[in-house]
């Protein structure tokens, strides 16, 4: 919605400036996006009479034109415009201008001839909503139109528009009437609207012309037509095309642009028909039946969905109501007699069709909020009086109206006390009044005072007891005096217990424009919004609850903060993805991942599922890093992956939160005294033992694991018991290579409810030994494929009852044992914590320790 | 012999003082004077020769000779250790100016920071972080919210759909429902509830299909909006610094009422900036949107709004991160680059 300050001022006194006006209006709850004022730039510009015109002597397309600007001399100037005639008011942009598109106007020769400033197009002048003839050439204004004058001002161009970017609720704000309505409360001032009068034609009755039916009441509850006869179409006046222009509405012909304009002031969209296609001379607002063809203005063909509501003459649709008139009955300068449509439509259903056609206009925004039903008259007579205004027609007597169920009135009870207690407001009562009326609510006072009985029970009894008493003391000659006395007693009792609150219930009748009250909550709204939310206090609610995080999510911050402490930079990715990534990461065909949940209408084709593992997200980002040089990247993620019930998705998906983490690149950041080696499988699993030594995750084994993505060669997993606490693992080559990356990535991923139900709840910390270690190495030479794991595990069995640990040292292939041979050396630590242990001991436990392993594993003692 | 061990302490002199310039120099002079053949021996031998009365007076000469070279020994010795200390830590000198040994360094995304920073107030002010399925459904998504279908509000939230029913949340508004529906009725609440939100927009400096919201919700008895005004005046001063001021704009929300936008002043320019670039001159910048819980919204999820009253805000965290690292393109947040995650 926009409109010009010029058309509110028509019916309100408006004495601040148009900034101002915008931020009452803002902070009201009316919110002015912009203020535009089109008027800049055009200080030099003026009104000139065309009063020579003849060609240029060098040019087939120039003339030279003897400008009357109002001055004492004539200016001459040379133009290329093909509209210009003698005798044409048109607007001069002098020497010295700087138009709004940014041109500068000097003195000059075009072609050797002198010319002094320019004659302007609407484009020239920054006009974006334009009569069609002017926007390439010469912008003509009415003959009529005095000479000299600044050009801003004849064309509406000193106002200043105000941009509206108004909330769902406020339908009726996307009027003239609306906004003067809130700008006068917000002013104080008292609107004043225009009488509207229409001069009938007592020969011809309306209802004798048309018939109007409503078919579907459900979808249109009130339909209003009148008929106008003797219809002449030509551009409307110069006043209202200015009007429209402000409103952002381009002027076509008397016709459309008056049941525009009534449109924008009343707030009722309207439609006009030429009667003469109406066939049957009946308009029937009913529901379109299913592969019905509609016809409309756009000359395209739709084919009814059969839910939509349509206007239809005898044979066929006339329209989609309220979105888009039919070809059909189009007003064209044939047209001789018109019927012209202010009806009421369902909100949803205009809504559902708007969005099935992919139509917004002005007049389907507008029946989407909701209009006010009871308006259609008025915004007929009103269009029927402004076409007589300017001479367009006749206007048949009487209005034929359908309207099945008229709309009742909405009566809201409140007190000042409920919306202050809702509020957290101390407004008086009367100011609560004083507002709600200013809106246009009327209030009943109700028929008595209610009061709330329970707070009041003891004073009424109290009251009653002591007044009674007193009147009982009156009767038997007590002195009126003493009577008195004692009632301003028990009435200073009264009020020392404290007086009720007694709170009015008051009853206010919404006014018929205003679709979105219906609630005591939506009337504390309205006063405070009109009070002012500035005036509104700052208070903190009362009480205390305790404030906390679940488990869960600090399992998840320590996940996080122990990453990072580790090196790891945490980051945030989205959560959709593609068969083709689930083909880059060679997801088995027949995998559960591959069963992703589709989305109906995602923002592209590349990514229209939504992931079922996490892994694919944090390798796209060091895909992306990788793209951009960032070569040593260690990054990890905590989202959700999601599972699919079943497919087609019938219930939500299970959301399932997930960990992954890839490192690349170097060891050590790259520096002078650096090690410049590159990372390898077993930083990220020294990584992941570090994360479950920080999460108390103990007593787990690690296994040659598998995993679609990763080398088949280079892929643990961890496991305690039969859950699956982690894989870890390269990334298997052809998918660092499809993913674009020419370096080994290593990468982890875990489960963390899983990591959570495996963390050991409870840590209690070991006595520092007493006594000292006795250690012994071990070096074996065994065949390539034993597992140092493995052989570590045996060593634990086999050590005795004194074996405190085994540290793996060192791993050696090369020349200098046979090259099917790898060589293993342990560091084995034995200690007691009762008393020092002697060599034998270690020595007998670490002879038993050598056969075993030599009997496993075939190993030979390395001399 | 007096004399003869005058030249001799003046020799012994002479060659530490003049002649030694190491410890082993040094260490011949003294074998050489005190030695076991040295100077000394040999005159202790001669002194036998001196008549029995002399032999106490120039025994005394002699030791007093012998202590003071030894005496000017050890000095020396004292005085070249120091020096041959000095010099070794002068050959050890090091370039101190080249740099430390780099620790890979983690670091926590910006948008975790800002959220903890908002949980950690609210959770101080009796909060609980509430979490709700980023995969909902349109009931409490939409209708539990006061949103049913065909509402023009619904315009605000263009949405993934992954069937009619199911969508990907707009809001972690959803999440005020379900936790009030999981609560016995009319219990008080006190919730924050962060998370992903989805809207189908385009992709741009200032639009994202994925964003974090948080939502925030307290119902009680007799909650009123002047204490929603108190809270986020609060939280915005905790979180922007004291001197914040925020501002209340009516608004329209399907499930408040009253509803508000609210700014808080640009902590940029403080409003004093035409030309900033933050606030636009305008002096405040709008953060979250908030108001009164709609008595629909409490009564379709067990609450009566005869009884209590609540309040509930919700904020974009990239907003608030935006701010308070002076980020301008919200892409930054979800492309990662690491160049970009090593600054906080």
């Amino acid at each position: 919605m926009q409109v010009s300050i010029s058309w509110l001022k028509d019916y309100l006194n408006i004495d601040c400036a148009a900034d101002e006006l915008a931020e009452k209006f803002t902070m009201a709850g009316i919110p002015v996006e912009n203020v535009v004022r089109a008027g800049e730039g055009l200080e030099k510009v003026v009104t000139g009479k065309i009063v020579e015109l003849t060609k240029h002597p060098d040019s087939d397309h120039l003339l030279v034109c003897q400008m009357d600007v109002g001055e004492k001399d004539l200016i001459q100037i040379v133009t290329g415009a093909p509209n210009v005639e003698v005798g044409q008011v048109v607007p001069v942009a002098l020497v010295g201008a700087h138009l709004p598109n940014g041109q500068k106007i000097s003195k000059g020769k075009l072609r050797g001839v002198v010319s002094n400033g320019m004659l302007c197009s609407s484009d020239e002048l920054k006009i974006e909503v334009a009569p069609e003839d002017y926007v390439n050439g010469i912008y003509i204004l009415p003959d009529d139109t005095p000479v000299g004058v600044p050009a801003a001002k004849v064309l509406g161009l000193d106002d200043a528009i105000l941009e509206f970017e108004l909330t769902a609720n406020r339908g009726d704000c996307f009027s003239v009437y609306g906004l003067v309505r809130e700008a006068a409360v917000l002013l104080n001032e008292t609107p004043k609207f225009p009488a509207i009068e229409v001069n009938e034609d007592a020969d011809q009755n309306a209802a004798d012309l048309i018939e109007i039916k409503i078919d579907a009441p459900d979808l249109c509850q009130r339909f209003s037509s009148r008929v106008l006869t003797d219809v002449k179409l030509f551009p409307s006046p110069d006043w209202m095309q200015k009007r429209l222009e402000g409103a952002g509405i381009r002027a076509i012909n008397n016709v459309v642009d008056v049941t525009n304009f009534v449109m924008v002031e009343l707030g009722q969209p309207m439609h006009a028909y030429d009667y003469d296609e109406v066939v049957g001379k009946v308009l029937n607002a009913r529901r379109a039946v299913a592969g019905e063809q509609l016809h409309t203005l756009d000359d395209s063909n739709r084919l009814a969905k059969g839910d939509e509501l349509v206007i239809a003459d005898a044979e066929k649709a006339a329209g989609l109501a309220g979105v888009m008139g039919g070809l059909e009955t189009e007003i064209t300068e044939k047209t001789k007699t018109v019927v012209l449509e202010a009806a009421a439509f369902n909100p949803a259903s205009i809504r559902r069709t708007s969005r099935a056609v992919g139509l917004h206009s002005e007049a389907s925004g507008r029946f989407e909020r909701g209009t006010n039903e009871n308006n259609t008259i008025a915004a007929l007579n009103r269009a029927a009086q402004l076409l007589q205004e300017m001479g367009a027609c006749k206007v048949c007597s009487g209005i034929v109206d359908v309207y099945p169920a008229p709309k009742s009135q909405v009566k809201v009870q409140f007190t000042a006390e409920q919306i202050n207690k809702r509020l957290g407001t101390d407004i008086s009562e009367e100011d609560i009044l004083k507002i709600l009326k200013s809106l246009g609510f009327e209030i009943n006072d109700a028929d008595a005072a209610q009061v709330e009985p329970d707070s009041v029970i003891d004073k009424i009894s109290f009251a009653a007891k002591h007044l009674g008493k007193a009147a009982k003391e009156l009767s038997q000659n007590a002195s009126v005096d003493d009577f008195v006395k004692n009632i301003g007693s028990t009435v200073g009792e009264l009020m020392k217990r404290g007086v009720p609150a007694i709170s009015t219930t008051y009853e206010a009748i919404v006014p018929d424009w205003r679709n979105d009250v219906r609630l005591m909550d939506d009337l504390s709204e309205e006063v405070a919004r009109i009070y002012g939310y500035d005036k509104i206090p700052a208070t903190l609610p009362k009480g205390q609850l305790q404030g906390r995080q679940s488990d869960f999510q600090n399992f998840v911050d320590k996940i996080k903060f122990t990453l990072t402490g580790l090196g790891m930079d945490e980051i945030t990715s989205f959560v959709f993805t593609s068969e083709e990534m689930f083909d880059k990461l060679q997801i088995p065909k027949d995998s559960e991942l591959r069963r992703a949940v589709p989305i109906m209408n995602p923002l592209t084709d590349e990514a229209p599922l939504l992931r079922t593992n996490l892994l694919c997200s944090v390798l796209e980002n060091a895909a992306r890093n990788f793209s951009r040089k960032n070569e040593d990247i260690r990054l990890f993620e905590v989202a959700p992956v999601f599972f699919p019930k079943g497919l087609p998705v019938t219930e939500l998906p299970d959301e399932v939160q997930k960990l992954a983490g890839i490192l690349m690149g170097r060891r050590e950041p790259k520096g002078w005294s650096q090690n410049s080696a590159d990372i390898d499988f077993y930083d990220v699993k020294g990584i992941v033992e570090e994360l479950f030594a920080e999460l108390s995750i103990e007593r787990y084994t690690v296994e040659v694991g598998e995993h679609y993505a990763m080398h088949p060669g280079k892929t643990a997993v961890f496991k305690k018991g039969r859950e699956i606490l982690a894989t870890v693992g390269e990334i298997h080559p052809s998918v660092t290579e499809s993913l674009g990356i020419n370096k080994k990535i290593y990468a982890f991923e875990c489960d963390i409810a899983t990591l959570m139900k495996c963390a050991a709840k409870k840590f209690s910390f070991e006595i520092l030994p007493k006594y000292p270690a006795i250690t012994r190495d071990l070096a074996i030479l065994v065949d390539n494929d034993v597992e140092a794991g493995e052989v570590e595990k045996v060593i634990a069995k086999s050590a005795g009852k004194f074996f405190n640990e085994v540290t793996l040292f060192d791993v050696y292939k090369g020349d200098r044992i046979s090259a099917d041979k790898k060589s293993l050396a342990f560091t084995i630590k034995f200690q007691s914590n009762e008393r020092t242990l002697k060599d034998e001991e270690a020595d007998t436990a670490f002879k038993n320790i050598l056969s075993t392993i030599e009997k496993t594993f075939a190993a030979e003692l390395r001399s | 012999m007096e004399n003869k061990v005058k030249s001799l302490i003046e020799a012994a002199e002479n060659a530490i003082n003049s002649a030694v310039t190491n410890l082993k120099e040094l260490d011949d002079v003294r074998v050489k004077f005190l030695g076991k053949k040295g100077e000394f021996t040999t005159l202790v031998k001669i002194m036998g020769e001196l008549a029995a009365e002399e032999k106490p007076r120039i025994g005394k000469i002699i030791n007093d000779a012998r202590t003071q070279i030894k005496n000017l020994i050890d000095d020396k010795k004292a005085a070249l250790k120091a020096q041959e200390l000095q010099n070794k830590l002068a050959s050890e000198k090091i370039d101190v100016t080249l740099p430390g040994r780099k620790i890979y360094r983690g670091h926590l995304h910006p948008l975790t920071l800002t959220l903890n920073r908002v949980k950690e107030i609210f959770i101080h002010m009796g909060y609980t972080v509430e979490e709700g399925p980023e995969v909902e459904t349109d009931y409490f998504n939409f209708e539990a919210l006061n949103l049913p279908k065909d509402h023009p509000a619904r315009d605000m939230q263009d949405s993934f759909y992954i069937t009619e029913e199911i969508l990907m949340r707009t809001q972690t508004s959803p999440v005020q429902a379900r936790t009030m529906q999981k609560n016995n009725a009319n219990a008080p609440i006190r919730m924050i509830a962060p998370g992903r939100v989805y809207r189908r927009d385009d992709y741009d400096a200032s639009h994202s299909p994925m964003f974090t919201q948080i939502e925030g919700l307290v119902i009680d008895e007799g909650i009123t909006f002047a204490d929603l005004k108190g809270t986020l005046d609060f939280f915005c001063k905790k979180i922007f610094g004291e001197t914040a001021q925020i501002r209340l704009r009516p608004s329209f929300f399907p499930f408040t009422e009253p509803s508000t936008e609210v700014d808080v002043s640009c902590m940029m320019c403080h409003g004093k900036d035409e030309h900033c670039k933050v606030c636009h001159g305008s002096g405040w910048l709008e953060i979250l949107g908030a108001g009164e819980v709609h008595p629909d919204v409490l009564a379709m999820s067990g609450y009566d709004p005869s009884k209590v009253s609540g309040f509930a805000f919700g904020m974009g965290i990239e907003r608030i991160a935006m701010l308070t690292y002076g980020i301008d393109d919200l892409r930054l947040f979800f492309e990662n680059d690491v160049r970009f995650l090593n600054q906080f």
